[in-house]
C-alpha cells in the first residue's frame, strides 16, 4: 500500500453512521482488526503514529476528512487503506473515533504520581 | 634483572593484557566481538570526575538516536534517524566542522512501516566507505573522504512490512544487514553484499526449508526442515524473525552469530509449535551464509521476547574449563553462556526478576515454562509476567564486556506486564501484533538499572537502581570506567572496581544510545554520546514530542513523569579532561 497522495475536497461527504453507537462499537473491533492499533495503540491514545482522541488533527476532524484520510492514506506512514476497506467499514471505523471523548484537561500541563525528591 | 619484568608480566596477565588500541572506532561493538572494550586508559576512575562536556552539535533530527558515532582517522561520522542524514565532523579543526554531509533520498513511507519510531543504530567502516542502512530498505556506501554516494541496494520490501535500521557489519568483503518487521509479519532473513559493489551475493532465511535457511543435510539431529515442521501450515512464510540487532564474528571459527526476533503475531494459537529459529542465536558461514548452529532461547513465544541483543564473545573458564563462550542478556530475563563453536548451553540464569520461567534445563537448553503465564486469544488477560516486552534488557541497550575484570556491564529494565492476545489479520505493511500489554513496575519499584554480570557463574556482581528503564549501550575502558545514559538524560560514569556512580552530566534529552571513546588528532582520550530519546521510549514516554501540534498524549501510566525531564531532541556530545 502507498502512503500519501492528493486528496479530493472532503467537505461534503456524509457519514451514513453518524452518532450511531452500535456503527461506533463495531468500528471500535474493525479498528483492531485492520491494525490500526498497531500504529494508533490501544484506544487510539497514539503510539507510532499519532493520538486519535486528543481532539487535534493534522489533516481535519470531520468525518469527511477522516474519511478521506483512511481511504487514501497519508503522508508520514498512514496507508490507503480504500483497497480493503469498504466504504461501511471505514464510516464504522469514523464513528468510533469520533465517539470518543476528548479529555478536558490538557495532559501536558500537570503530571499525575509520584513527585521527585531527588536533587537535581 | 629478571624479577621485575617477570613480576610485571605476570601483572600484566592478572589485569588483562593491555592490548594495543588504535584509538578509532570503526564497527558498533568496537571489535569483531562486540565487547566495546576500549584499551584506552587516560580517563580513569580516579580523574573521570574532572571529565567535562567540551563540544556538542544538534543533528537536527528528533527520532531516536539509538546507535553509535564512528571516529575514523580523523573524522567522526554521526548517522541521523530518518532521513539517515550523514555527518562526517573534522576532529583536527576547533569546533570540529563538517568535512561533509550525505543526504540520502530516503522514502518517508518508511516511517508507517517501521514499528517503534523512525531509528537508526548507527554504520560500520571498512575499505574507505561508511557503509549504512537506510530506513525504507536500502544499504548505501559512502566514500568516507569525498561523501559520495559509491552504491545502494534495495535490501528489504517495505511492502510486507520490511524495514532496516540494524548497522550493517563488515567481515572482509562481506557487507550483513537485516530487516526489521517482527510486529508486521515478515519473512526474517539475513543477506550478504558485496562490499566492493553492493550486489547481493546470499540470503538466509530463519525458517522455511533448509534449502531457503542455507542448511546442509545433517546441520540438525532434530530431523530435515525444523523451519517449517516447527510451524503450522504455512505460518513460517509470515512468522517473523527480524533481524535487528547487533552481529558478531569469530575469525578463529569463521562463524558469524546473530540473534532473531520474535515471531509474529503475537498471538501463539495463530502459530502452534515451536517456531524455530525465531527468538534464536544462529552461526553462520559469511562466506556462504551456511547455518552451522543454532539455538532458540524462547520457543513458541508467548511475550515478545526477541533474542536480537549483541552476542559477546569472549573467552572464559567455566566449570573449571576454558571455553569459547557467547554472552547474551536475553529480553526473556536469562543471560547466557554457550559455547559458541557447537552452541552447547553452558550457563543461563536471570539477571532480572522472571516470573515467566522457573529456570532454564541446562541439559536440553529449554525453559522451564509456567503455564500460568502463556499467553494466547483463548487465554484472556494474562497477568504478573516479569520481564515485560521490553526485555529484561533491552537488545538496543547493547552492553560491554572488561578483559581486565572478566565481566560484563549492562544496562536492564525492572518492568512487568499483562498481556491480552487478540486475533489478528495480516495486511502487508500494516502491523501484525495482535496483544494489549500494559506495564507495571517490578520488584522494588525502580524501573531500571546498571549491572555488573559474571558469565562463568551467572551471577550479579553489584548493581545501580535507576528510576526510570535504562536503555542506553554501555561503553568500558582500560580505566576501570563504564558509561551509560538514562532516559532522563544523564550521561554517567562507573568506578567498575566499586559499582558507584562518579560522574554524572545532563545532556539535554533521553539517551537510547551506546558511548564510544577514542583517541583525537591530539593524542587526547575523548568519550561522545548521542542523546535523543526514541525507539520503544517515543511510543511509551507520553508527551515527549513537540513539533506535532495534532499530537497530545497522557502519561505512560507506569512512569508517569518521565516527560517531565525529557523531550525529543537529537545531540552528539564529546568530553574529555
Amino acid at each position: 500500500m502507498a502512503a500519501g497522495g492528493s486528496q479530493p475536497p472532503a467537505g461534503d461527504l456524509a457519514n451514513p453512521f453518524a452518532g450511531d453507537s452500535t456503527s461506533a462499537t463495531d468500528g471500535s473491533k474493525i479498528f483492531s482488526t485492520m491494525n490500526c492499533d498497531g500504529c494508533h495503540g490501544g484506544g487510539a491514545l497514539g503510539w507510532v503514529g499519532p493520538s486519535l482522541v486528543d481532539g487535534r488533527w493534522r489533516y481535519g476532524g470531520t468525518d469527511g476528512a477522516l474519511y478521506q484520510s483512511i481511504f487514501y492514506g497519508r503522508p508520514k506512514g498512514m496507508p490507503a487503506y480504500g483497497g480493503v476497506m469498504s466504504p461501511g467499514a471505514i464510516w464504522k471505523v469514523v464513528t468510533y473515533i469520533r465517539a470518543q471523548p476528548v479529555p478536558s484537561v490538557v495532559p501536558t500541563q500537570r503530571w499525575p504520581g509520584r513527585e521527585t525528591t531527588r536533587a537535581p | 634483572m629478571q624479577l621485575p619484568s617477570l613480576a610485571l608480566l605476570f601483572a600484566t596477565v592478572l589485569q588483562g593484557t593491555p592490548s594495543q588500541d588504535d584509538g578509532q572506532w570503526t564497527m558498533p561493538g568496537k571489535d569483531y566481538a562486540s565487547r566495546r572494550y576500549s584499551a584506552l586508559a587516560q580517563i580513569t576512575r580516579a580523574n573521570v570526575t574532572r571529565l567535562k562536556p567540551l563540544w556538542s552539535f544538534s543533528t537536527g533530527v528528533l527520532g531516536g538516536h539509538e546507535g553509535q558515532p564512528l571516529v575514523v582517522g580523523s573524522t567522526m561520522y554521526v548517522v541521523t534517524p530518518f532521513p539517515n542524514v550523514l555527518y562526517a565532523f573534522d576532529l583536527t579543526r576547533e569546533g570540529y566542522p563538517l568535512r561533509w554531509k550525505y543526504r540520502p533520498d530516503v522514502n518517508p513511507t518508511a516511517v508507517g512501516v517501521a514499528c517503534c519510531d523512525a531509528i537508526n543504530r548507527g554504520a560500520v567502516y571498512a575499505a574507505g566507505k561508511i557503509v549504512y542502512n537506510l530506513l525504507d530498505g536500502h544499504t548505501v556506501a559512502v566514500d568516507a573522504n569525498t561523501g559520495r554516494e559509491l552504491w545502494k541496494t534495495q535490501i528489504a520490501d517495505m511492502g510486507q512490512g520490511e524495514t532496516t535500521p540494524m548497522a550493517p557489519f563488515i567481515v572482509r568483503d562481506r557487507v550483513l544487514v537485516g530487516p526489521s518487521g517482527g510486529e508486521f509479519g515478515i519473512y526474517g532473513w539475513v543477506k550478504a553484499l558485496d562490499l566492493a559493489s553492493g550486489k547481493i551475493l546470499w540470503t538466509a532465511h530463519n525458517m522455511g526449508p533448509d534449502s531457503l535457511m542455507i542448511a546442509r543435510p545433517g546441520t540438525f539431529t532434530g530431523g530435515a526442515n525444523l523451519g517449517v515442521s516447527t510451524w503450522s501450515g504455512d505460518s513460517w512464510r509470515r512468522g517473523g524473525a527480524p533481524v535487528w540487532g547487533w552481529i558478531s564474528y569469530d575469525p578463529q571459527l569463521d562463524l558469524i552469530y546473530f540473534g532473531t526476533g520474535n515471531p509474529g503475531p503475537y498471538n501463539t494459537e495463530q502459530r502452534p509449535g515451536e517456531n524455530k529459529w525465531t527468538n534464536s542465536v544462529l552461526a553462520r558461514r559469511p562466506r556462504d551464509g551456511a547455518l552451522v548452529w543454532a539455538y532458540q532461547f524462547t520457543p513458541h513465544d508467548s511475550w515478545d521476547f526477541d533474542a536480537n541483543a549483541e552476542m559477546i564473545l569472549t573467552d572464559l573458564v567455566v566449570g573449571g574449563r576454558m571455553r569459547k563462550v557467547l554472552v547474551t542478556f536475553n529480553k526473556n530475563g536469562f543471560a547466557y553462556t554457550l559455547d559458541r563453536a557447537t552452541g552447547e548451553l553452558l550457563v543461563a540464569e536471570p539477571f532480572a526478576h522472571v516470573t515467566w520461567a522457573k529456570g532454564i534445563d541446562r541439559r536440553t537448553g529449554v525453559p522451564i515454562v509456567d503455564s500460568t503465564k502463556v499467553t494466547g486469544a483463548s487465554r484472556g488477560n494474562v497477568t504478573g509476567i516479569c520481564p515485560s516486552l521490553e526485555g529484561g534488557k533491552s537488545p538496543v541497550s547493547s552492553s560491554a564486556y572488561s578483559p581486565r575484570t572478566g565481566l560484563f556491564y549492562t544496562a536492564t529494565n525492572n518492568l512487568c506486564m499483562n498481556f491480552e492476545a487478540t486475533q489478528v489479520t495480516r495486511i502487508p505493511a500494516t502491523p501484525f501484533i495482535g496483544a494489549t500489554t500494559p506495564y507495571v513496575a517490578g520488584p522494588g519499584g525502580h524501573l531500571g538499572a546498571f549491572i555488573a554480570w559474571d558469565a562463568a557463574r551467572g551471577r550479579k556482581v553489584w548493581e545501580i537502581k535507576e528510576r526510570f528503564p535504562v536503555w542506553s549501550g554501555t561503553v568500558v575502558t582500560a580505566g576501570d570506567v563504564a558509561f551509560y545514559g538514562t532516559l532522563d538524560g544523564w550521561f554517567k560514569a562507573v568506578d567498575i572496581r566499586t559499582g558507584r556512580e562518579v560522574w554524572k552530566f545532563k545532556v539535554g534529552s533521553g539517551v537510547v544510545g551506546a558511548p564510544i571513546t577514542f583517541r583525537g588528532p591530539d593524542g587526547k582520550q575523548y568519550v561522545a554520546v548521542y542523546a535523543g530519546i526514541g525507539g520503544d521510549w517515543f511510543l511509551l514516554s507520553g508527551d515527549v514530542r513537540s513539533d506535532d501540534p495534532a499530537d497530545l498524549r497522557p502519561p505512560a501510566d507506569f512512569a508517569p513523569d518521565l516527560a517531565r525531564y525529557t523531550s525529543q531532541g537529537g545531540m552528539v556530545w564529546i568530553f574529555g579532561l
